[in-house]
């Protein structure tokens, strides 16, 4: 396929090390996804740019910059990208969901922090990732410590902005993050050279929302007995939603839908369990738990994490003459969001129930990526309200290597038969 | 079981193909390039067996640049 060398070596990137990586992905990728029987056809796109992921895409990237574009990296769903494309720059979600990353980031970070975070601070020092190599800036946030002291050292390597996010939702919270996003703003404004204006973000607010609305759509579509998707495709869109093209993807998820609706008028009942995931979120390519997962007689149905309905639940109202009015229109979406940084979190409790019920779900599977430790303190709260209620509840506790695979199998198919 | 593959010079002439294929209704997967056929990554078309020769002569007709079609036992 096409010579992309070139383009890395001008990326700086070490070349040896991410011929590694990139030697491991097609046969990943097959094995999970393409021997999965009956899929979707418009699930052709998304294998494109699973295969181009250190290719066509960059190339766009680069594309952009040479014509004076900025690109910003992210990784929280907290980061408000209308901001970014009001500015007309790129916006990218690293993804950082491999265990690859791994060895690099325990060079600098302690050992026993999470893995999302060791992987993207691996990626970076070793120059084995073309995305965060073609930011021109990255977007923190501090939802958590680990983050939050990750941003002081990977700001030797690359300029960061960070954001920081208040852990209360009162009043003066959302008013704080309102702040924030007006901060925000004029470093990107300084950064593009580009003046946010009301219409550029109101543009930008569309798009956003349009892209809610297409993930909102797929996800409706699963709540059909039997889902019209596998959760690893779903899981997969909604992967891809962080860094592909904005309108592209509108589109290619649309078209996707167009062809699931189809599907349900087909479907018969198969028999599955189905389930739903919460938790931590899962960067590409982590597709660990439900490859497990669906492997077995079930199928994941909905996913209460940062990579499933965190990311696209409420839009954000474009009502308002001002750029003030629509900072607090998404300083009040954003705030609506319910991490487990906050306290208290109520909504999240809430939220997983009303899923349950939505989603026709038999049981409930608690992601948890080892050290992170806000999801795994709110575990109790979460396992004593769906007691309550009734609804069986797995926790999952791991990190991106295959050690455990076995072992999760194992707790998985008994939790399964339980159900 | 056999897996067969067509892989291109470039992304773009993948992506020619594809509009071509479902033009004509013949069913295909995008697939990373496996490693086993090439080393530079990328996508490569997956199809069927049966449709070989039809594929071949759209191909031909349209201009389409490939590297060629290969096969994995
Ligand atoms: S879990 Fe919280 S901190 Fe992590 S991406 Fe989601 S919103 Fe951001
Ligand atoms: S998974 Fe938890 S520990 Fe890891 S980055 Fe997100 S909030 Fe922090």
């Amino acid at each position: 396929m096409g010579d992309y060398k070139k383009m890395w070596q001008d990326l700086n990137m070490d070349i040896e090390k991410h011929d590694i990586l990139c030697e491991a992905l097609p046969e990943q990728f097959g094995d999970i996804y393409l021997t999965q029987e009956n899929r979707p056809e418009a699930m052709n796109y998304f294998n494109y740019v699973v295969a181009e992921i250190h290719g066509a895409r960059i190339m766009e990237l680069e594309k952009y910059k040479k014509e004076g574009g900025k690109v910003v990296g992210t990784f929280c769903v907290f980061v408000p990208d209308e901001v970014i494309l009001a500015t007309k720059a790129i916006g990218v979600g690293l993804c950082s969901g491999s265990q690859f990353w791994i060895e690099d980031g325990e060079k600098i970070l302690p050992r026993n922090i999470c893995p999302l975070v060791k992987a993207f601070t691996g990626a970076k020092i070793g120059l084995t990732c073309p995305y965060f190599q073609s930011c021109d800036m990255i977007v923190g946030e501090t939802t958590c410590d680990a983050k939050k002291k990750a941003w002081e050292i990977m700001d030797e390597y690359i300029p960061v902005h960070v954001m920081e996010l208040p852990q209360m939702k009162r009043e003066k919270n959302i008013k704080q993050w309102e702040d924030e996003i007006r901060i925000f703003i004029n470093r990107m404004e300084e950064l593009t050279g580009n003046k946010v204006t009301i219409e550029s973000l109101k543009k930008g607010i569309d798009i956003c929302n349009g892209k809610r609305k297409a993930l909102k759509r797929m996800y409706d579509l699963r709540k059909n007995t039997p889902s019209p998707i596998s959760g690893l495709d779903a899981l997969l869109v909604s992967q891809v939603a962080f860094s592909d093209d904005p309108e592209r993807f509108i589109e290619k998820t649309e078209e996707l839908c167009d062809e699931l609706e189809e599907r349900v008028k087909e479907l018969k009942p198969n028999g599955k369990k189905r389930i739903m995931v919460t938790g931590t979120p899962m960067a590409l390519p982590n597709w660990k738990l439900h490859s497990i997962v669906e492997g077995l007689n079930a199928e994941i149905v909905v996913e209460e994490t940062c990579t499933g309905t965190r990311y696209f639940e409420n839009e954000v109202s474009t009502e308002g003459d001002t750029i003030d009015e629509l900072v607090r229109n998404m300083a009040e979406r954003y705030m609506d969001i319910n991490c487990a940084c906050f306290t208290p979190n109520e909504g999240r409790v809430e939220d997983i129930i009303k899923y349950v019920d939505e989603y026709n779900v038999d049981g409930v599977i608690y992601y948890n990526l080892s050290f992170c430790h806000t999801y795994a303190i709110e575990y109790e709260k979460i396992a004593k309200a769906l007691k309550e209620e009734d609804i069986p509840l797995l926790k999952i506790e791991t990190d991106y290597s295959e050690e455990d695979t076995g072992q999760i199998k194992t707790r998985v198919e008994a939790f399964l038969e339980m159900i | 079981m056999a897996k067969h593959y067509i892989l291109f010079p470039n992304y773009s002439q993948g992506l020619k193909l594809e509009v071509l294929l479902k033009q004509n209704n013949i069913k295909y997967v995008i697939s990373p390039t496996p490693r086993k056929l090439s080393t530079s990554c990328g996508i490569s078309i997956m199809y069927n067996k049966k449709d070989e020769e039809v594929i071949k002569d759209i191909i031909d007709k349209n201009s389409v640049e490939i590297k060629g079609l290969f096969t994995i036992e």
